[in-house]
């Protein structure tokens, strides 16, 4: 109607709340106990400018007693007001500024994305306080193959994300050792998303 | 969301809104426009149902107490581009929460904001208020003032 809509729509949400928030919950929470291995979450939501994965999974997460840092790639990022008031108006979701405050952090541009040990690391005594971090990315397959070992996987399991910083690897392992505490990670692209726990060891084929 | 309403109306939506919200289905269908003649209408949150906790004064001051829960339904939609229409109702009926919704949309429209406002909010508060005024005057009839005589020489 006017130019106010037009640079700050509010897009809907999920049209039926109850099960699709349930559809993408079983999935992820199948994503976490199986790292590495793509599931997929549900299609783009109209007029939301995220992936399909990401959307879905703030909407199904997040309420009113959870916090959402929302990583800005530069200060004047102005989509990310938009998506900031979409979350709140659904699920009322408080924003936080820092990552140390977060119970979810949203990263869209994961080459400038801050420092794993940034965000809340929890503590030994109760370590589900620990920041859930999503990070959307161009591909879950593309990029450089890197060998995952752990709980949940029987071998080994063969990932190539795309899109991460050359340091990632390096604050991934800094974070494992942190073990019990640290971060998990859940991955997105499009409708897909795939998860990192903490548990999850990382190697680089080529260093082998 | 006052700062998606025209400028002339930031004061009457909160009045229009409560309006809304206690009239019926019907009073709130008939004055619509059809619609065949309006844009797509975007259920931005399908109507939903909830519990609010009631909140009560004794005598209207004191310490406020939970009086109890109340059912409400609560609905926001968009019709085509325009401004978010939102509506709280009590009750369970999610039919008349979308078309409250829908009719807070249109009033914000400058299209439709005078012609609904003749033909629907200003009707309905009219009846709302003789109503109020009625059920006032059915219970001021049986008030009761207590009062205590001196008893004994004065």
């Amino acid at each position: 109607m006017n130019t106010q809509h037009a640079t700050n729509p509010l897009a809907a949400g999920l049209q039926d709340a109850v099960h699709e928030s349930q559809k993408a919950f079983r999935q992820v929470l199948d994503a976490l106990a199986r790292p590495g291995q793509v599931r997929t979450i549900g299609e783009a939501l109209p007029g939301v400018a995220l992936g399909g994965a990401m959307a879905r999974l703030l909407l199904s997460l997040t309420d009113d007693e959870t916090a959402v840092y929302w990583h800005r790639a530069n200060a004047a990022d102005g989509g990310i007001d938009t998506l900031q008031s979409w979350l709140q108006f659904h699920t009322s979701a408080r924003a936080v500024q820092q990552p140390a405050d977060a119970s979810f952090a949203v990263v869209t541009h994961a080459l400038q994305s801050p420092d794993l040990s940034h965000y809340a690391q929890s503590s030994a005594a109760s370590p589900e306080f620990s920041t859930t971090v999503l990070i959307e990315l161009p591909s879950l397959s593309d990029g450089p193959l890197l060998e995952w070992h752990g709980p949940g996987i029987q071998d080994v399991q063969r990932v190539g994300l795309a899109g991460l910083h050359d340091g990632f690897w390096a604050q991934w392992q800094a974070n494992h050792a942190t073990f019990p505490q640290g971060v998990d990670i859940i991955f997105t692209c499009g409708e897909s998303a795939l998860g990192l726990p903490r548990t999850t060891r990382v190697r680089r084929l080529e260093g082998v | 969301m006052t700062n998606t309403a025209p400028p002339d109306a930031h004061l009457a939506r909160p009045a229009w809104l409560a309006v809304l919200a206690r009239a019926s289905l019907q009073q709130l269908q008939a004055p619509l426009p059809p619609t065949a003649t309006l844009p797509t209408m975007t259920q931005v949150r399908p109507a939903e149902v909830g519990m609010v906790m009631l909140r009560g004064r004794i005598g209207g001051t004191g310490n406020p107490f939970n009086l109890g829960e109340a059912s409400v339904v609560r609905c926001a939609v968009r019709v085509g581009d325009g401004p978010l229409g939102v509506s709280y109702a009590l009750g369970r009926d999610k039919r008349r929460a979308e078309v409250a919704a829908l009719c807070d949309a249109l009033l914000q429209d400058p299209l439709h904001h005078d012609q609904l406002q003749q033909t629907l909010v200003l009707p309905l508060a009219q009846s709302q208020a003789q109503a109020k005024a009625h059920a006032h005057d059915l219970v001021a009839q049986s008030k009761v003032e207590f009062f205590t005589l001196v008893r004994g020489e004065a």
